[in-house]
């Protein structure tokens, strides 16, 4: 039952998130400049009380409401207008640049996920367990140490260098994921539950898999749909400035160029994944919370 | 030990912010003096860290431009904060529904990318703006566009907060809600509203960096770390002029410095 709840509250989140982005989105395509002019405005033939006709018939046929209303319909198949730069369907451009940016995300998003696991697994055990300050010590230099250089930097540090550009985003998401990965693994470490059992001579191999990882796998799971929200937003400079050839990119290009139908189409989609993901991870956080 | 590094830390920050402060009096010429005759040069007593290719001398443009974003990050971040605990307030104190409202609002804005976000807002408007107009757009739009994160904090604290002893008390003693708020709630509300705060300016300054480096920061040729940090992506200069990079290492040694004031680091975009 808490699960069909949590599963219930999480479609109505992104129903309104998707209402609520529609509604952002046109608005702003709605209220871009230029878009009250129409073709009419060039042709000097005709007069100015016929163009003041036009405009009005143009401003009650596009009101807010109305527009919304389409702009929805229309995301709801798939169509999210043309891009006023690149006299393309906007799908069609989003269904090219997609994949680029999912690959760059899911390997940096698995790349940093498991080396700030890894860096905090190693803090927290050295200070409950192996009682060390070296180790712990050196989780924390390093850390600090990539926090401090902005992800682009890095990026293009990787870039120059010819080396892969998801490590740079997995070293980029590393601190960023560590703090609340290690607060996790220390309270975990630090619980009667796990003291008692080293008290009675469990295995420290047990106590890892059996206690700590099954513990905490539910927080774990959410925390891995924040770092895909935290990638996909790391991922949009590193693109823009890499040459990737990816949704980042586009989303530069299209705010230079005030290319409106391309960025709320853009922001639409976004806004749905990001819920999506903050969903999903909720709801399977929630699953082996309750098997837990 | 630890102490040691903090002290080490808020000694940075003070030389830094002084050096900011101060930077029209220490700065040896204008941020945007061309030396025509000397452009790319490289380190002398005349330039300290050489000049860029417009001439310009970097060692008074980084000055200045820690002057930009060491003073306006923290403004910005102290935008989203009090937005934060104004929403915040509302959605705490009110009925459930203007809660739900704003919390459904708060969940719209996380659900986009802060850069992504930024990205958009800066589109609508003008690219092409004056200098001062630049650092005030960049600046006024991160503190405007960051204010979700602190807000959900604050929201539950004060949910918290609405159901105490004492608040209740102090309402059937009669105190006005302003009183109660400032008197009795902000003490409750400081420490998390600094953490948040000291979470923030470092995020703004890394924040300011991405964009200054994809030209949507501060306009030329007024400096900023990040408008500096764009010289990175011609690496064959940095070879001639190691100077360069010198921004990147101020930045560091700031961001180091706010790291070990905060070492308690939260998941933030």
């Amino acid at each position: 039952m808490p699960f069909l709840n949590r599963l219930a509250s999480n479609l109505i989140t992104l129903a309104l998130v998707v209402l609520a982005g529609g509604f952002f989105a046109a608005a702003l395509v709605r209220y871009s400049p230029g878009f009250d002019s129409i073709p009419e405005d060039l042709n000097p033939g005709i007069s100015s009380a016929t163009l003041r006709v036009l405009h009005a018939r143009h401003g009650r046929e596009n009101s807010l409401p109305v527009f919304y209303a389409r702009y929805l319909a229309g995301a709801i198949q798939g169509d999210f207008g043309i891009s006023q730069n690149l006299k393309q369907p906007v799908t069609d451009l989003l269904r090219q640049r997609a994949p680029v940016t999912a690959r760059l995300i899911l390997w940096g998003t698995a790349g940093g996920w498991l080396l700030a696991g890894l860096l905090a697994w190693t803090a927290a055990w050295t200070r409950r367990v192996a009682r060390g300050d070296a180790l712990e010590a050196a989780a924390l230099s390093i850390s600090g140490l990539l926090l401090a250089i902005p992800p682009v930097v890095l990026a293009l540090a990787f870039f120059f260098y010819r080396a892969p550009l998801g490590l740079a985003l997995s070293l980029a998401l590393l601190p960023r994921l560590f703090g609340t990965m290690r607060a996790l693994l220390d309270d975990c470490w630090s619980s009667p539950a796990l003291l008692a059992a080293r008290s009675r001579g469990v295995g420290p191999v047990v106590i890892a898999a059996r206690y700590v990882l099954w513990a905490t796998a539910p927080q774990l799971i959410a925390l891995f749909g924040v770092a895909l929200v935290l990638a996909f937003g790391l991922a949009i400079p590193i693109e823009a400035l890499c040459d990737v050839p990816g949704l980042g990119a586009l989303a530069l290009q299209a705010a230079t160029s005030r290319d409106m139908p391309l960025l709320c189409g853009m922001a639409l989609i976004i806004a749905f994944f990001v819920a999506f993901v903050h969903a999903a991870g909720d709801l399977a956080g929630g699953l082996t919370g309750e098997r837990a | 030990m630890r102490r040691g590094f903090r002290r080490a830390a808020v000694c940075v920050l003070l030389l830094v912010g002084l050096s900011a402060l101060f930077a029209p009096s220490i700065a040896p010429y204008d941020y945007s003096r061309q030396f025509r005759e000397a452009p790319n040069a490289p380190a002398s007593r005349r330039f300290p860290m050489g000049t860029d290719d417009l001439g310009r001398d970097r060692f008074s443009r980084l000055l200045y431009a820690t002057r930009v974003s060491v003073m306006l990050a923290p403004a910005a971040a102290l935008v989203s904060i009090l937005l934060a605990l104004l929403i915040s307030a509302i959605a705490g104190t009110r009925k459930q529904w203007v809660d739900r409202v704003l919390s459904g609002f708060t969940t719209l804005c996380l659900s986009l990318p802060w850069i992504f976000l930024f990205i958009i807002l800066r589109a609508v408007l003008p690219l092409n703006t004056r200098p001062l107009a630049s650092v005030l757009i960049t600046f006024g739009l991160m503190g405007i566009a960051g204010w979700a994160w602190p807000a959900r904090i604050f929201t539950a604290s004060i949910r918290q907060m609405t159901q105490s002893g004492w608040l209740v008390q102090a309402r059937a003693s009669g105190i006005r809600p302003w009183r109660i708020a400032l008197v009795h709630g902000w003490p409750h509300l400081r420490a998390v509203a600094t953490a948040q705060f000291l979470v923030l300016v470092p995020a703004y300054i890394l924040s300011e960096a991405s964009l200054g480096l994809l030209g949507l920061g501060v306009a030329e040729p007024l400096p900023s770390w990040g408008n500096l940090l764009a010289e990175l992506q011609h690496p064959s200069r940095v070879h001639d002029n190691p100077w360069i990079l010198a921004p990147l290492a101020l930045l560091m040694l700031v961001m180091i410095s706010l790291e070990s004031l905060h070492p308690a680091r939260e998941v933030i975009a």
